[in-house]
């Protein structure tokens, strides 16, 4: 059987189409055209790309108890119970300390591979998990996008290539995908994302299930440039059965290779069995099956630190430690550690101030980890002053996607404009 | 008035109003409502004979039940606060951090009963269209338990729901003003004269009657005045408006001038011309098509401000249009994730799931009953589908038709929950209620679905099966396939495993998620 590029190739950039392919093939001829280029880099080296890791500690990541500013009287004023003493940091700089229960990230800082971005945020913040998080994934302050940074980038970076370009590694698609054309796939467990089938005789089931679930001509490959899902406005004349099909067929595909992938690599190097872990555990091995994937997404949850913080805190960061401990050993195991770039995110700080329940409110600005081989590493913003708040919160004195624009020019190598939609100044924080 | 559907009453129209202004249904079902004619068969569904205290309410959500419940709850609280004096301050704090998780683990097992209370409704009802309003109702007015935290308060909203599913709009709308669980949802506790929140004032136009548009931030920020002083009295729970939390000071909304209260806003609200065309359009998205055709809305508005804001005429006005029945409408509507569920339940009659399954099948779906995402509710139509929603349907399609023994998918849903910042207890604790459950569950009865004799032929089968699941033709290459598998599967005996497997078969296809 011919592979998806032949078949392009050899039929639809080629002569017309005599016979009738299904409507999202024929509605892409102009969109392949444009990208035919793309599609053959990225398919041939797909496996030699720059990969983007984003980590999302979902809850409102107390940036203050991360990267502790030690020396200023104000922060252990406005934290009797919970500020962090000198002795139990890891000093990053004079005034400036890691969170103790990050050893590996304090390792990495070291050896200057970790960058640390201080007083991150956005104007008008907004207190909202769930409006914050709109905000952070979609890069609109409005939070009326509805498209995510990532689709964006998707969108526009990496026409024609099949929808295994972004995955994440939760259940839900993360705003941050929604695309107009590519909204990547999401699974969370490799071994359930496929179809499973409760008879004997599975190959043979599955025989019957691919042709029901494939278009009435069969293209080897997944999808090309289309509208994806969500909110999202439809292109005129598919129906939602058409949109059903194309779904169907790449989950079909990226499901098979998924499973391909996942199953082939072994690594000597131990994870914890924290979700964390496993998440990028699975990162590893499909990066280890040389998946042309360019963008990972990991959710790391609970820093919801409303009470009790000391542990909760401590213990969740030690796990995102460990688990990055692990991935970055494994990375450099298979060789790909040059490959690989990793950021956290949140989607906003907490509260300066400690509240009654030994915990903290939701706050505004915060800081952020860039790490990996690639990262030139250091402090890079403004520690934001403990002084001078807005309603009890820092104010930021870098916008998030000043961030993003640092990755997207200088790690992934497309132009951040057209992904931002506005121009914002880079932090020079990748070598 | 839009113009009416003249051709004969076919039966693949009453299997698309069964399944539009329903859930769907069995042949036979399907057989009764043809045989009624269009216009009686669209009165049954508007008049059901079933009241609306048939399905009795679980114990912990009768209202005296939740507010003795909420007493103790204060009593806890203020036990807890005693106790700890003279302990040290972590261990205060530790105790106190047991008593919340006792209540929040109370609170988490009466959400997933109160889901599958509905859920189990929906699924038995004998008036599917007022659920299905319900269901609008609970998108519209959308309320999270996540927040509010009293699945009572919800189970109560939701009757609200149910009591004026197909009745007055604008009444509903008053309602609403006083419900306690949106007033914690959208912060009306909080909002009093001396600090107006906005939120409700605002969605009450934007998302709840009028739409983006046809307001202005001066009339939110006057309306906010008008919906102070809302209290929840949670002994009671009642909400009232405290006069002496009202602002009661001239406003100026939509350019009259008065010193208006609540009730007023909502007054000069469906004064607007929008009022008649907001909810209408979103009716007709929800019943029809994806997008309202401007001209529809038009005509249904002028219906609806004439009827003074009713819903019943309304949907009989769409349920008997000829646009309804047109043929880019039939099988064309992809299918919620409820209504997958409950369609697929129908047509295979069954008529429950073990507990806590249906909630964990609305999580892997993206629609979990009593949790919209937000205040907008959920996104509906290709929303639903991406690769893993798609692959989930298949699966859970695999799950009920085989009544799954350690069925794959069914477990560790546990990180998933933790990874979306919910309690890691909470996670296991549906993750091993479900696995305990499903096992001693038996699944669709089979003989009755698909007797042994029809089994003799593959392909008589297979059309019978087809007429069950799609009600109408899923195309020539579909049908084939279906028919060389069940050929493929008359060996010796066709067990009824081997039934179930045709049937997931049939619905791991793009067709079986359009209704």
């Amino acid at each position: 059987m011919k592979t998806r590029r032949e078949f392009l190739k050899s039929t639809v950039l080629g002569a017309s189409a005599t016979w009738t392919v299904p409507l999202f093939i024929e509605r892409t001829f102009a969109d392949l055209h444009a990208g035919a280029r793309d599609l053959a880099v990225q398919a041939v080296t797909g496996k030699d790309d720059t990969i983007l890791v984003v980590l999302q500690l979902a809850g409102g990541n107390d940036g203050l108890n991360t990267v502790v500013p030690y020396l200023d009287d104000a922060y252990h004023k406005a934290r009797p119970r919970l500020a962090k003493k000198e002795k139990d940091l890891i000093r990053l700089a004079d005034g400036v300390g890691l969170n103790s229960s990050m050893p590996f990230l304090g390792d990495l800082y070291g050896d200057g591979g970790l960058a640390v971005v201080r007083g991150v945020g956005y104007p008008n913040p907004n207190r909202s998990h769930f409006v914050s998080t709109s905000v952070w994934e979609t890069g609109d302050p409005n939070a009326k996008s509805n498209t995510g940074w990532l689709g964006r980038y998707f969108d526009n970076a990496c026409s024609g290539s099949d929808p295994t370009v972004g995955i994440s590694l939760n259940k839900t698609q993360p705003e941050a995908f929604g695309a107009m054309k590519n909204p990547g796939v999401c699974l969370s467990t490799p071994e359930l994302y496929r179809w499973i089938h409760g008879g004997g005789e599975q190959a043979e089931a599955e025989r019957f299930f691919e042709s029901l679930n494939a278009p009435d001509d069969a293209v080897d490959g997944a999808s090309i440039a289309e509208p994806a899902v969500g909110r999202v406005g439809s292109i005129v004349g598919e129906s939602n059965l058409e949109f059903l099909e194309r779904v169907a067929m790449d989950a079909r595909v990226s499901s098979k290779k998924i499973l391909e992938v996942a199953a082939k690599h072994r690594t000597k190097v131990r994870y914890d069995g924290t979700p964390v872990s496993r998440s990028l555990n699975m990162v590893a091995r499909m990066i280890a099956g040389q998946m042309p994937t360019r963008v990972y997404y990991v959710s790391h949850g609970g820093f919801d630190t409303h009470n009790g913080q000391i542990n909760s805190h401590d213990r969740l960061l030690g796990q995102l430690d460990g688990a990055l401990k692990s991935f970055f050993a494994d990375l450099r195991e298979q060789g790909n550690a040059d490959r690989v770039t990793v950021m956290t995110f949140s989607e906003f700080g907490r509260r300066v101030a400690e509240n009654a329940s030994s915990g903290t409110d939701h706050g505004k600005a915060s800081c952020l980890f860039v790490a990996g081989a690639g990262v030139k590493g250091g402090l890079y913003g403004q520690q934001p002053s403990l002084t001078d708040l807005s309603q009890g919160d820092l104010k930021h004195s870098v916008d998030f996607r000043q961030v993003y624009a640092t990755l997207l020019g200088d790690w992934l190598r497309t132009d951040p404009e057209a992904v931002l939609r506005g121009r914002y100044g880079k932090l020079g924080f990748m070598g | 008035m839009l113009p009416k559907a003249t051709r004969p009453w076919t039966r693949e129209e009453a299997a698309h109003l069964v399944r539009r202004a329903g859930f769907g249904g069995s042949p036979v079902e399907i057989d009764r409502i043809h045989a009624l004619g269009r216009e009686a068969a669209v009165d049954s569904l508007l008049k059901p004979d079933e009241t609306d205290d048939a399905h009795p309410l679980p114990e912990w959500a009768k209202m005296e039940n939740a507010m003795k419940e909420a007493r103790e709850r204060i009593e806890i609280v203020r036990e807890a606060r005693r106790s700890t004096q003279g302990m040290s301050e972590e261990e205060a704090e530790k105790m106190r951090r047991q008593k919340l998780q006792e209540i929040q683990r109370k609170a988490r097992m009466q959400e997933i009963e109160g889901g599958q209370w509905w859920f189990r409704r929906i699924l038995t009802t004998r008036a599917p269209l007022r659920e299905k309003m319900v269901i609008f109702w609970h998108d519209h007015f959308a309320t999270s338990a996540q927040k509010v935290k009293q699945p009572a308060l919800l189970m109560k909203q939701n009757g609200l729901f149910r009591e004026h599913a197909l009745g007055d709009f604008r009444e509903l709308t008053r309602a609403i003003v006083r419900d306690p669980a949106m007033l914690l949802y959208l912060d009306g506790q909080n909002s009093s004269k001396a600090k107006p929140n906005e939120n409700f004032a605002r969605e009450i136009m934007e998302l709840f009657t009028l739409g983006e548009g046809n307001y202005t931030e001066d009339d939110i920020r006057e309306a906010a005045r008008a919906f102070t002083g809302y209290t929840l009295n949670r002994l009671t729970g009642d909400v009232t408006q405290v006069r002496r939390r009202w602002d009661d000071g001239n406003k100026k909304i939509f350019g009259k001038t008065g010193k208006f209260d609540g009730d007023d806003v909502v007054d000069l609200i469906f004064q607007q011309p929008a009022a008649a065309s907001y909810v209408p359009a979103k009716l007709w998205s929800y019943f029809v098509e994806d997008e309202a055709p401007p001209a529809i809305v038009k005509e249904l508005a002028k219906s609806f401000a004439a009827s003074g804001f009713r819903i019943e005429p309304l949907l009989r006005e769409i349920f008997l249009s000829a646009a309804f029945y047109d043929g880019t409408v039939m099988r064309n509507q992809i299918k919620s994730p409820i209504q997958f569920l409950v369609q697929m339940c129908r047509e295979l009659e069954i008529h429950d799931l073990p507990l806590g399954y249906t909630q964990q099948c609305q999580q892997q779906l993206g629609q979990v009953l009593f949790m919209p995402p937000n205040v907008a509710g959920w996104d509906w139509g290709r929303a639903w589908i991406n690769t893993n929603t798609l692959l989930s349907r298949y699966n859970i399609a695999g799950v009920i038709t085989t009544g799954a023994v350690n069925a794959p998918g069914v477990e560790n849903d546990s990180d998933e929950m933790m990874a979306a910042g919910e309690g890691a207890g909470n996670g296991r604790m549906l993750a091993r209620m479900v696995q305990r459950r499903m096992q001693n569950w038996q699944g669709p009865d089979y003989e009755t679905l698909a007797p042994r004799e029809l089994r003799e032929d593959p392909e008589k089968l297979v059309d019978a099966l087809i007429a069950r699941f799609f009600q109408a033709d899923p195309g020539t290459k579909q049908r084939t396939t279906f028919i060389e598998y069940a050929r493929s599967k008359k060996g010796v005996v066709f067990t009824n495993h081997e039934v179930a497997e045709l049937c997931h078969l049939m619905m791991s296809t793009p067709h079986y998620q359009l209704a």
